[in-house]
């Protein structure tokens, strides 16, 4: 396969070196080598392909080595559908090149091969390294929708995250990527909430919802020890949407619950996960395992977030080698579990506008919810309509895989977002569900731009208003 | 039988096939020297399961959207191998139970299943050049691989019969076309299938265990 121009091509102008990094030359994550810097320079190129050895599992060596370009993955990726005419955006293409440096450089079989070439696949340069971050953070959302179509199981999602994580380690990263990851590196979370400003949230929400219910006992306790669960959030809740942390609360409150949101660890979402950066994945995903070990709490439980799902329920005890020692669980299944104990009491007419649900990739694909949300559902809501196609085969809210942080890829996002649009609409439904902070963004910047009549709302939004109080 | 075609038959092939043994035990060496992460989190389902059902895809069309969608290209996929399963077979067959071709409901069956893979052979080549997304994420090896087998399809149709003794080009033609291929073959995508296991292997264990392609457990 050549290296041919690809669309990502548009975005070469992009610098390398960001203001962004370079602001945070002292910063402590950078200071201990936690965070790092890109530094201009030959060594980027091998030291790219010292790290895609170093870093190879059984895994993706087989991803890797198995493709034949059937190319049948073109089918499934809403970029290569939204741009049927284009090569460079089907999955085996974006593959192809990390593919083709693994071959060249690292399979020994290639290497051999390789001798027998006189011309290109050289050490890739800072410009090729470059154009390589653009396609593999700029034109995939690692919904991994090309990998459950693959006849051969080859994991494009999984070739791509491992190239975001040598690009990571080398400091060739799209800005918003370099930001999150230096908010999380330095604070713990995300979105840079600081501890006072977390409590404060935590106790507006706590005296606007006494209010609402006229119920002084109603709580939101923080750090208190040997509760039923330990409750983890999304920093969207507490920055954008403390709404999301209300209805929770007023749910567990009627539900009789006994919980507790930790002090310090209470982010479960983890930008690990869209960097490939396993290091900053195990740290943050250990802050929460550590935060319920230290509260003595019987479970985790995670509030609707796709990506902090999957990185708190099944990759982060992975990345921080940390055997799992509690249950953990979606606050989906704990309302489910509340439903179905009678502890809820609901009339599905409190809510009569036509529903959709659209399944998170990193749940539906990469965890294990799919009835679930649909169980809750058609007991909140009168009108349910599926969307097609959904469940595992659902398209991606555009926004997956840190995306929405990075700005200069968004008119593409949104190009690609018709595929997403068109199932919406065909849908008729008022309101679009789903249970990812993530894909309550995505969704909402596809409406807004294709000018679509409907809201999006989050599992526990339809529960509360549908809540016999 | 001249000493060149019984050279060919046996002695080269042997040599051929052993080399691309070798080459796949240093493939599987290598691919087993790397690591593979264990699962350190509670299982909702079954990896076992979940192995099963993606080694089993390849007779499972219906569980893939792709498959599902174009069942023409799965019949393809199907016919394909069978006819690659039955030349190689073939390639065995002549030398060491040559009687078993004495049948000529046998011959015909083997090239009736080859010809209709060949055709296939031909309906991909065309494919592979004439839509352009294929042909622009296709490279030598694509091109000259699926030429190898077609030639492969076409001489073992020739060389089914096993007539030496009218004349031997069909089945010098085979056999050498067969040894150039166990050489060529760990080098190209036509190795695939060493990998297919594998690859679904760890597809299937990781999504078993977290209850997504397998049936979950009850959960409190």
């Amino acid at each position: 396969m050549s290296v041919e121009k690809s669309s990502a091509d548009a975005f070469r102008d992009l610098p390398l070196e960001t203001r962004s990094q370079q602001q945070a030359v002292g910063l402590k994550s950078v200071v201990n080598d936690r965070l790092k810097l890109y530094h201009r320079g030959e060594a980027n190129g091998k030291r790219f392909l010292e790290l895609l050895g170093r870093r190879l599992t059984r895994p993706l060596a087989a991803s890797l080595a198995a493709c034949v370009h059937c190319g049948l993955c073109a089918e499934a990726c809403h970029y290569a559908l939204a741009r049927p005419d284009d090569p460079t955006m089907t999955p085996v293409y974006k593959a192809e090149q990390v593919r083709r440096l693994f071959k060249r450089h690292v399979d020994w079989k290639g290497r051999l091969l390789s001798r027998l070439r006189t011309r290109g696949g050289g050490i890739p340069d800072d410009a090729e390294l470059n154009r390589l971050k653009n396609i593999v953070f700029g034109t995939c959302s690692a919904c991994r929708r090309c990998t459950f179509n693959c006849p051969m199981g080859v994991d494009t999602a999984a070739i791509i995250r491992l190239a975001r994580g040598i690009l990571t380690e080398l400091g060739i990263v799209p800005e918003g990527v370099f930001n999150v990851s230096r908010d999380q590196w330095e604070t713990g979370n995300q979105m840079a909430v600081g501890e006072t400003d977390f409590l404060e949230t935590v106790e507006w929400v706590q005296e606007e919802l006494r209010a609402e219910m006229g119920d002084a006992r109603i709580e939101i306790p923080i750090d208190r020890p040997d509760c039923d669960f330990m409750y983890s959030l999304n920093p969207r809740e507490i920055k954008f949407d403390p709404r999301s942390l209300a209805n929770a609360a007023k749910v567990f409150h009627l539900a009789g619950e006994t919980w507790t949101l930790p002090r310090f660890g209470w982010d479960q979402t983890n930008f690990g996960l869209f960097s490939g950066d396993d290091r900053l994945g195990a740290e943050v995903a250990r802050n929460l395992y550590q935060a319920a070990r230290r509260l003595r709490a019987r479970r985790i439980v995670i509030s609707e977030c796709g990506h902090g799902y999957r990185s708190s329920r099944w990759e982060g005890y992975n990345w921080a080698d940390y055997p799992q020692d509690l249950p953990s669980e979606s606050v989906i299944r704990t309302l489910q579990r509340y439903l179905r104990q009678g502890r809820l009491a609901v009339d599905a007419n409190k809510n009569l506008l036509p529903v959709t649900f659209h399944d998170s990739c990193n749940i539906a694909r990469s965890g294990d919810m799919v009835e679930e949300p649909r169980w809750i559902l058609k007991r909140v809501c009168a009108d349910f309509r599926e969307m097609h196609p959904h469940g595992r085969e659902n398209f991606c809210c555009t926004g997956g895989s840190g995306l929405l942080s990075m700005a200069e890829y968004r008119p593409l996002r949104l190009e690609v977002a018709q595929i997403k649009a068109g199932q919406l609409r065909a849908t008729g439904a008022k309101l679009v569900c789903t249970m990812c902070h993530n894909c309550v963004d995505g969704l909402g910047d596809v409406i807004k731009h294709y000018g679509l009549d409907m809201k999006v709302v989050q599992v526990l939004d339809l529960v509360t208003s549908a809540l016999v109080l | 039988m001249s000493g060149f075609l019984h050279f060919l038959e046996n002695e080269i092939q042997l040599a051929a096939l052993s080399f691309l043994l070798l080459i796949y035990a240093m493939r599987l060496i290598w691919l087993f020297r790397l690591c593979s992460r264990r699962e350190k989190t509670y299982a909702a389902g079954s990896a076992a399961a979940g192995i099963a059902r993606s080694l089993l895809n390849i007779a499972t069309p219906w569980s893939m959207e792709s498959t599902r969608r174009h069942p023409g290209f799965y019949l393809q996929f199907v016919v394909f191998h069978l006819g690659v399963t039955a030349a190689i077979t073939l390639s065995f067959i002549i030398p060491y139970a040559p009687q078993l071709l004495e049948q000529r409901w046998r011959v015909r069956s083997l090239q009736t299943l080859i010809g209709a893979a060949l055709l296939v052979g031909l309906i991909r080549f065309g494919r592979r050049l004439v839509k352009a997304n294929l042909r622009r994420i296709s490279g030598i090896d694509d091109f000259l691989s699926l030429l190898l087998v077609i030639l492969f399809f076409l001489t073992a149709i020739m060389a089914a019969p096993n007539r030496f003794r009218q004349s031997e080009w069909p089945l010098v033609a085979f056999f050498g076309l067969t040894a150039l291929l166990l050489v060529y073959v760990p080098f190209s995508k036509i190795g695939h299938y060493l990998y297919y296991p594998f690859s679904r292997f760890f597809f299937g264990r990781q999504l078993g265990h977290r209850g997504v392609t397998a049936k979950k457990k009850n959960l409190p």
